[in-house]
């Protein structure tokens, strides 16, 4: 019995400490999410205001998409939110047929300060290259990984939808 | 501390063979659920919110389930230098306390993953479940792991395993085996530790694997290898008291086995009534090149039909087992402790144990007078190597009734008793009382060496 109440409280202290060692609040990019769109480009879709720290697993929720706009021929299409192991990234993107037009992000968070400057600093690079590229097959940024392989896994998710090849 | 021992009897000492240490043992199980936790501490760069908490608590005691599963059956694996070294009751005792443990961090792991993934994605926890049942790659064939698990944990829990035969009671563990193949696969697909870290899987399939091909070598290759090389057969069957036989049996190149006094094996007679079940026995002779000896007293099912065992059949033998053997020994004066039919390893060990006149005591527990076996030879032994045997009969202490086993009985009979080793072997009750009699009569634990019957 005593062995038992050992075991049970050794192991709950054990996980508690482990956790709150790595306990941590998300952070998201400060200010406006960065957006960009070809040059040519009619206004688009101003990026909605980011929904705020994520803290949820939503590597799976199922990615939303608005209805074709038959007047203009524009789309905007919403990718999958990535949980990274950084934070969360989810991204949004514009099409005119299958013209990238403009991508932006709804989602951006970081864990720590750190990330959060990675992040910043690789947003926009990663924007551009979609841009240049049309697709999601961009170079990424070295020293973001783990968000570019993110950013790339959403890109891609809202071109499946939008049924771009 | 160690005893030195006169030079031409050291020579007849078995030769040394691979140990694995009990303290040793501890240690390398311990490194590897470090090296669980260290997986998950690697992988996470942060823990957040109450979603978190729960889903990496989760992760973590997944870990170590599926850590603490590869070890349940290594320790099950009847590798020699274990068997050998730890003893094959201790081992018996750790699969049985970690088997507890292990159910428990299984159970622990479903209801946190389940919990945590429920408060992370705002639903409810009965929705997350099915989710996770429906959605999650392999998550399913998990949950069917742990169900068997927890119903090999029930049934083996001690309440419940003494109302069950002992054979009912191992076909029902082999279910863990099911219960570690439906297991595995999620780990890799939906293990966040797994699914982006590929030396992990790599490291964690190899542990997996490994314990695997012990398990198939030492528990199904080696008796083969062993049947085929050794072809044992039952050569006598001679009646040593109303309830008990001793079975000598005959083979081939059987020194090659390595079998030390002290040790057992499980024997499988290919006999009617006898061929499915291998029950373990100790020598009770030390082991010659063309002879071994077992003794056995009707008791079960089994142990009954083996009075009536015929010259000739043939016999399948695992082992040898166990770490009751000279090599415990760290004194030169040696008490052999026996209760009931519990005297054969030690009748093995009296004889074998090196030793001048006077340094190896035999005491032996009994009933009455009818219940000794083996009785003729130990004296013969006892006189030939100036040994002494003393006999503490009569019914067990109750209430007013002294116990024939006391501190102070063995003190007179064993001058100098807690300058010795002491070997006890004989039913769990008297092996209890008997250590608790030696410490009192001032034996350091660690000089106290048993091995018990029930496995």
């Amino acid at each position: 019995m005593k062995r038992i109440v050992l075991a049970i409280a050794g192991t709950v202290a054990g996980l508690a400490a482990l956790l709150s060692f790595k306990s941590h609040t998300a952070l998201s990019a400060r200010g406006a999410l960065p957006a960009a769109s070809l040059p040519s480009a009619s206004p688009a879709t101003p990026a909605p205001s980011t929904s705020g720290p994520s803290t949820s697993r939503p590597s799976r929720s199922a990615p939303s998409s608005s209805p074709p706009s038959a007047s203009t021929g524009t789309r905007t299409v919403a990718g999958q939110a990535v949980q990274t192991q950084y934070g969360v990234v989810q991204v949004q993107v514009v099409l005119s047929g299958n013209k990238i037009k403009n991508v932006s992000f709804l989602q951006l968070t970081a864990y720590d300060p750190r990330s959060e400057a990675i992040n910043s600093a690789a947003a926009p690079i990663l924007l551009q290259q979609t841009l240049a590229a049309q697709s999601s097959q961009i170079d990424g940024v070295s020293g973001a990984t783990y968000t570019s392989e993110g950013y790339v896994q959403s890109l891609q998710s809202a071109l499946d939808q939008a049924g771009v090849r | 501390m160690t005893a030195t021992l006169p030079a031409q009897q050291v020579a007849r000492r078995p030769p040394q063979r691979l140990r694995i240490s009990a303290p040793t043992a501890l240690a390398l199980i311990w490194a590897g659920g470090l090296a669980s936790v260290a997986l998950w501490w690697k992988d996470t760069p942060f823990v957040i919110g109450l979603g978190g908490w729960l889903t990496n608590a989760g992760r973590i005691t997944g870990l170590l389930a599926g850590y603490l599963l590869v070890v349940l059956l290594a320790l099950m694996a009847r590798i020699p230098a274990l068997e050998r070294g730890v003893g094959t009751d201790q081992l018996a005792r750790w699969h049985g306390m970690i088997g507890r443990y292990t159910v428990s961090l299984a159970v622990a792991h479903t209801l946190l993953i389940i919990w945590g993934y429920a408060v992370s994605a705002h639903t409810g926890v009965v929705a997350q479940t099915g989710t996770l049942l429906t959605s999650y790659p392999d998550v399913l064939m998990a949950t069917v792991a742990t169900g068997l698990l927890v119903a090999v944990g029930v049934v083996s829990a001690r309440a419940a395993r003494r109302k069950l035969r002992y054979e009912t009671w191992h076909f029902i563990h082999l279910y863990t085996y099911l219960a570690v193949a439906l297991a595995f696969s999620h780990q890799f697909s939906t293990g966040a530790d797994f699914v982006t870290n590929r030396p992990a899987r790599v490291l964690w399939s190899a542990l997996y694997i490994g314990v695997a091909a012990l398990l198939i070598w030492f528990r199904m290759a080696q008796p083969v290898v062993q049947a085929l090389r050794h072809r044992l057969r039952v050569v006598e069957v001679r009646r040593e008291s109303p309830d008990t036989v001793s079975i000598w049996l005959t083979g081939r190149h059987l020194d090659e086995l390595g079998a030390e006094p002290g040790q057992f094996f499980r024997w499988r007679f290919l006999a009617k009534g006898l061929w499915w079940a291998a029950n373990p026995y100790s020598l009770s002779a030390p082991p010659r090149p063309d002879l071994l000896r077992i003794t056995v007293k009707a008791s079960g099912d089994h142990s009954k039909a083996l009075t009536s065992v015929r010259p000739g059949t043939a016999v399948l033998a695992e082992g040898p087992f166990g770490a009751f053997t000279a090599a415990r020994r760290r004194h030169r004066r040696v008490l052999l402790l026996a209760g009931g039919v519990g005297i054969t390893p030690l009748r093995a060990l009296f004889e074998s144990l090196p030793g001048g006149p006077g340094e190896v005591t035999l005491v032996y527990r009994a009933g009455s007078p009818r219940e000794l076996v083996l009785r003729d030879e130990l004296e013969w032994i006892a006189r030939d190597r100036g040994a002494q045997v003393h006999y503490l009969l009569g019914p067990r202490g109750h209430g007013r009734r002294a116990d024939p086993l006391s501190a102070a009985t063995l003190a007179r009979l064993v001058p100098g008793l807690p300058a010795h080793d002491v070997y006890i072997c004989g039913p769990p009750g008297m092996t209890h009382e008997a250590r608790r009699v030696l410490r009192q009569a001032g034996v350091p634990r660690r000089q106290i060496h048993h091995e018990s019957f029930t496995f």
